[in-house]
């Protein structure tokens, strides 16, 4: 995918591009089956992420052993876990917070000991919080626009002065910022200041802003995490719409199974710092395994299952 | 006195008008100005703590990196203006501002390097370092103020070209010209994307860095330019306000009443760094006239300080508890309550 974020036309990689329609029938279905197979070949020789035998240790206790786990291009992939299964430290070594005692991370061609955490946006990848990170003082138009603050190449003096190349990149950034916000339908409440609104349209401004850098790879922690039943309707679409219509592939870490079963292609469970499960959501909803480790923790969690 | 907005949800042009307004008054006080005095002890002043809180500002109210050195800023500006001016001969007035600016800012650049790691409270006690160590400093080498005994300096003539700034009104509208054009350079800066990343620092350090903010760069820029309009400030100090400084003048309670400045007047806004300026520089004369009208001879200079001392303490208490967001908030909701259709509610 193309990272430029510039002008309408991103928004639309839907689309087909304008020439394949000129092209007669037989020649479209050739090329359609030519570029999965391409894009097949690909995803096996570089996963959008791909986890080698992650550890992770806090003085002696261990909150992830050995886990591998390997996120296809364009999926939407899920892990899933009791409280304390390790899902977070996971995201967060994905993301360079926590570096893991063993393994390593690959995004694509690059592999990491550590990810380093400042390049990340260069790499495509962006997240979501579990608990909100909006920048309380900025508006919810300016947060969205903080995604893209790593395209920003004029100094300061240059930025002050409104040199040409300053004006370009602001105003490429502001126009690829409220593309997003009309995106996720936050247009309304685009000059409030983001702390000042629900819960529920917060957690679309961290996904607005997650987004507007159009990442590669998109890491959701807990996103239907305290929200109403109806946003969690609403940002399950949201989150598919990212990777049909921006092409990006997602994963989300979560508590409620009940959400993840519906929206993910493929499912890991983590359990006391073990993967216990990978599958598709029917595969692991039968794993006995997975229904151990539910019904032995919160009571819950149990019921949020056999839902 | 010039109003400057510092949120985004006012519209650019009812701002430009105020901005200019404010602007038109400030140069039109001049003629009006009956006596030096207004000129040269409170408007004067005025300016230049106005301007120190701005930088200060900058880096505490947006950045959200606390600091307790801003009078070794303002010390470190007045000492190089006046080193350039007596050993570079023949260096415009201008020039010896700014790169007295530059240098105050490249010592806090230095003493901004602890931020990396250190935050609030810890950060804090660390820009102390700078306090301490400028004060001695300029009391050790007698380079820096010319081998006088007690470190005393005494301010060259204002001088542009042909044009001198010797009186009290000259003097002011030299502070006013060159402290209008720094804020509306520092708005600038502000709205632009570095502005935005000073505050999405302040607001969420490891999103901010998650997103790609670089922020041993995004800190240090703030500390720089925090110590730049710092240091132009202390220039103004000496050469426009004092005319004679020594290195006690800028010690730890200089640096905390640009600290209660910012508080008072309001964190994150530039319009409450001059309102509260001009709060700090004028509640003084009015407890004074006050007291002296209340208490009669009771009311001598000890009590007047004493009393200065526990009023400014109790508000300081009261706007962090009340209203951190200082008298530019209060400003802000009698202005929308005289006038509530103009205003977008922002509902708190």
């Amino acid at each position: 995918m193309s990272g430029i974020a510039t002008g309408a036309g991103v928004l639309r990689l839907e689309e087909e591009p304008p020439d394949e329609q000129i092209h007669g029938s037989t020649r479209e279905r050739d090329n359609a089956t030519e570029r999965r197979t391409e894009r097949a070949a690909q995803t096996l020789a570089n996963p959008a992420l791909g986890l080698a035998k992650i550890s992770l240790t806090f003085g002696g206790v261990a909150a992830l052993r050995d886990v591998d786990l390997e996120v296809a291009q364009g999926e939407i992939r899920a892990v899933i876990g009791p409280n304390g299964a390790g899902k977070s430290s996971l995201l967060n070594i994905v993301s360079g917070l926590y570096r893991p005692t063993r393994g390593q991370v690959q995004f694509g061609e690059h592999s990491f000991d550590q990810v380093p955490t400042a390049r990340l946006a260069a790499h495509g990848v962006a997240r979501t919080f579990q608990n909100l990170a909006l920048f309380k003082g900025l508006s919810v138009l300016d947060n969205v626009q903080m995604g893209l603050a790593h395209r920003m190449r004029a100094g300061f003096l240059r930025q002050i002065m409104g040199a040409p190349l300053a004006r370009r990149i602001e105003e490429e950034n502001r126009t690829a910022a409220k593309e997003v916000i009309g995106f996720l339908h936050l247009d309304d409440v685009h000059d409030r200041f983001a702390g000042t609104l629900p819960y529920g349209v917060q957690k679309r401004v961290e996904l607005a802003r997650a987004l507007v850098a159009r990442p590669k790879l998109l890491l959701l922690d807990e996103p239907f995490a305290g929200v109403t039943f109806a946003e969690k309707q609403e940002l399950s679409q949201h989150v598919r719409n990212a990777r049909d219509s921006l092409g990006a592939t997602i994963v989300l870490i979560e508590h409620d199974i009940g959400v993840v079963m519906g929206l993910s292609d493929r499912v890991a469970v983590l359990d006391y710092g073990r993967k216990i499960a990978d599958g598709t959501p029917d595969q692991v909803r039968a794993d006995p395994a997975v229904i151990d480790a539910y019904l032995g923790v919160a009571h819950e969690d149990a019921t949020e299952l056999a839902v | 006195m010039a109003l400057l907005a510092s949120t985004k949800t006012n519209r650019p042009t009812a701002e430009t008008l105020w901005i200019g307004i404010g602007i038109v008054v400030a140069y039109g006080v001049v003629p009006l100005a009956g006596s030096d005095y207004l000129l040269d002890a409170v408007l004067t002043p005025f300016l230049v703590l106005a301007l120190a809180a701005v930088g200060l500002n900058v880096l505490t109210g947006y950045a959200g990196q606390v600091s307790l050195g801003s009078a070794a800023f303002l010390a470190v500006g007045a000492y190089a203006a006046y080193n350039l001016h007596l050993r570079v001969p023949g260096l415009p007035l201008l020039v010896d501002v700014v790169l007295a600016g530059g240098i105050a800012a490249a010592i806090g650049i230095v003493f901004g390097l602890p931020s990396l790691r250190l935050r609030g409270f810890y950060l804090a006690v660390s820009t102390l370092a700078a306090q301490f160590f400028v004060q001695w400093a300029l009391t050790k080498f007698g380079w820096f103020s010319n081998d006088n005994p007690s470190g005393v300096i005494d301010a060259p003539v204002l001088r542009i070209g042909s044009v001198s700034f010797a009186t009290a009104a000259e003097r002011y509208v030299f502070s006013l010209t060159i402290v209008v054009v720094l804020t509306l350079l520092t708005l600038r800066l502000l709205r632009s994307q570095s502005g935005r990343n000073f505050i999405a620092v302040r607001d969420h350090e490891i999103a901010a860095k998650v997103i790609g903010v670089p922020l041993l760069r995004t800190k240090l820029l703030a500390f720089g330019i925090s110590s730049f309009l710092i240091g132009v400030a202390g220039v103004l100090w000496a050469f426009a306000y004092l005319r004679t400084v020594e290195p006690a003048g800028f010690n730890l309670d200089r640096s905390f009443q640009i600290l209660f400045i910012i508080i008072i007047g309001g964190l994150a806004s530039l319009r409450g760094s001059f309102i509260g300026a001009a709060f700090i520089v004028v509640f003084p004369l009015l407890l004074s006239r006050i007291g002296a009208a209340v208490l009669g001879r009771v009311f001598d200079s000890g009590v007047l300080e004493m009393s200065q001392h526990i009023v400014i303490g109790a508000l300081i208490i009261v706007f962090l508890i009340a209203e951190p967001r200082g008298l530019i908030a209060l400003w802000d909701r009698a202005w929308s309550a005289l006038r509530p259709a103009r205003r977008p509610a922002i509902p708190t």
